[in-house]
């Protein structure tokens, strides 16, 4: 049996219920890692990858396969998330708390904290579309053409959002990079 | 290549040369191998990007908040949108893969009768006067009603 995502998809577009649950188990922690990383608010990621998953369901029978459904779903929690920003702007700051943190001593660990915190927060405080782009660069490890593709948009649009979304955390970070010490 | 330039490249593309242009990164290695400066911009830029990498890295979703999406998405689905359009389309796609056997037989038994019905086997042949019979029963009403065609008189 083709249990490819192409396959379920079909499925699924035909009203299979099984299919869909497998499909959701399959994608859902990708897809909610990706809307934290983005939205870097739980709640809000829980909601967002909930509606991406209802999507999955109900626009089924209209889905072409013009790209991989893992492609599609992207674009799809993307989107969502970037209508949510729009909506409802939200800083969590909070979050930089929740990083595993390997540091070997306690001294050394307060300081990582601090590092990643300042990190967290500039990362936080970038424009929706940079810090997207961001994320899925370096989270995702996409090309910047796939970048591009998920985010709709030419790839020197891509190339512009990290060339300013770089200078705004240079400027955030400014002393941490220059002093090495985001390692 | 001026050190802004190469600011601007590494920030487009990013430290790690393997994801480099391949007509850029030759030129961009000699400039790191013969300029300290252009070598200092390198560091920090991969340095930067290794903190952003482990930082996006690091939000992961957990478990908890992964269950708590599949029990919210347990209750009953939405209705699907199919459009008008695509309906034709959801027809064709019906699975007859189970069936076919029912459905070849089907499609040979309508072959059958289309066959017999075209060379009239269904008729019979073995009664004498049969074809007149039925030449006569055509005819019929014509007899009955049509006027003689020599005197035109009406029955």
């Amino acid at each position: 049996m083709d249990d490819s995502d192409e396959a379920l998809m079909a499925q699924v577009a035909r009203g299979d219920e099984p299919a869909y649950r497998l499909l959701t188990r399959r994608h859902l922690p990708a897809m909610l890692g990706l809307a934290r990383r983005i939205l870097g608010n739980a709640a809000d990621a829980e909601d967002v990858a909930q509606e991406a998953m209802l999507r999955v369901w109900t626009h089924a029978p209209r889905w072409q396969p013009l790209a991989a459904v893992r492609t599609w779903l992207t674009r799809v929690v993307v989107n969502l998330c970037l209508d949510r920003k729009r909506r409802v702007p939200w800083i969590d700051l909070d979050a930089a708390g929740e990083i595993a943190d390997p540091a070997p001593g306690a001294g050394e660990k307060a300081e990582h904290n601090e590092r990643e915190r300042l990190l967290a927060a500039a990362v936080a405080e970038l424009p929706a579309r940079q810090r997207t782009a961001i994320v899925l660069t370096y989270s995702e490890g996409m090309s910047n053409a796939q970048v591009a593709d998920i985010l709709d948009t030419s790839v020197s649009a891509i190339e512009t959002l990290l060339v300013r979304a770089k200078q705004n955390l240079r400027r955030a970070l400014g002393h941490v990079i220059d002093e090495d010490q985001l390692r | 290549m001026t050190n802004e330039q190469f600011q601007a490249f590494l920030d487009r593309h990013g430290a790690n040369s393997a994801r480099w242009p391949k007509r850029q990164r030759e030129h961009a290695e000699r400039l790191i191998a013969s300029d300290a400066r252009a070598r200092a911009i390198f560091d920090a830029a991969w340095r930067l990007d290794d903190a952003l990498a482990r930082h996006t890295k690091a939000a992961r979703a957990d478990d908890a908040a992964v269950a708590r999406v599949h029990a919210r998405l347990a209750s009953p689905l939405p209705r699907q949108k199919i459009t008008l359009w695509r309906l034709p389309t959801v027809l064709l796609d019906w699975q007859f893969a189970p069936a076919w056997p029912r459905v070849a037989a089907l499609a040979c038994c309508a072959a059958l009768g289309f066959v017999i019905g075209i060379a009239g086997l269904d008729r019979r042949f073995d009664i004498p006067g049969a074809p007149f019979a039925i030449a006569s029963r055509a005819d019929l009403g014509a007899i009955v009603f049509e006027p003689e065609p020599l005197t035109g008189a009406r029955p």
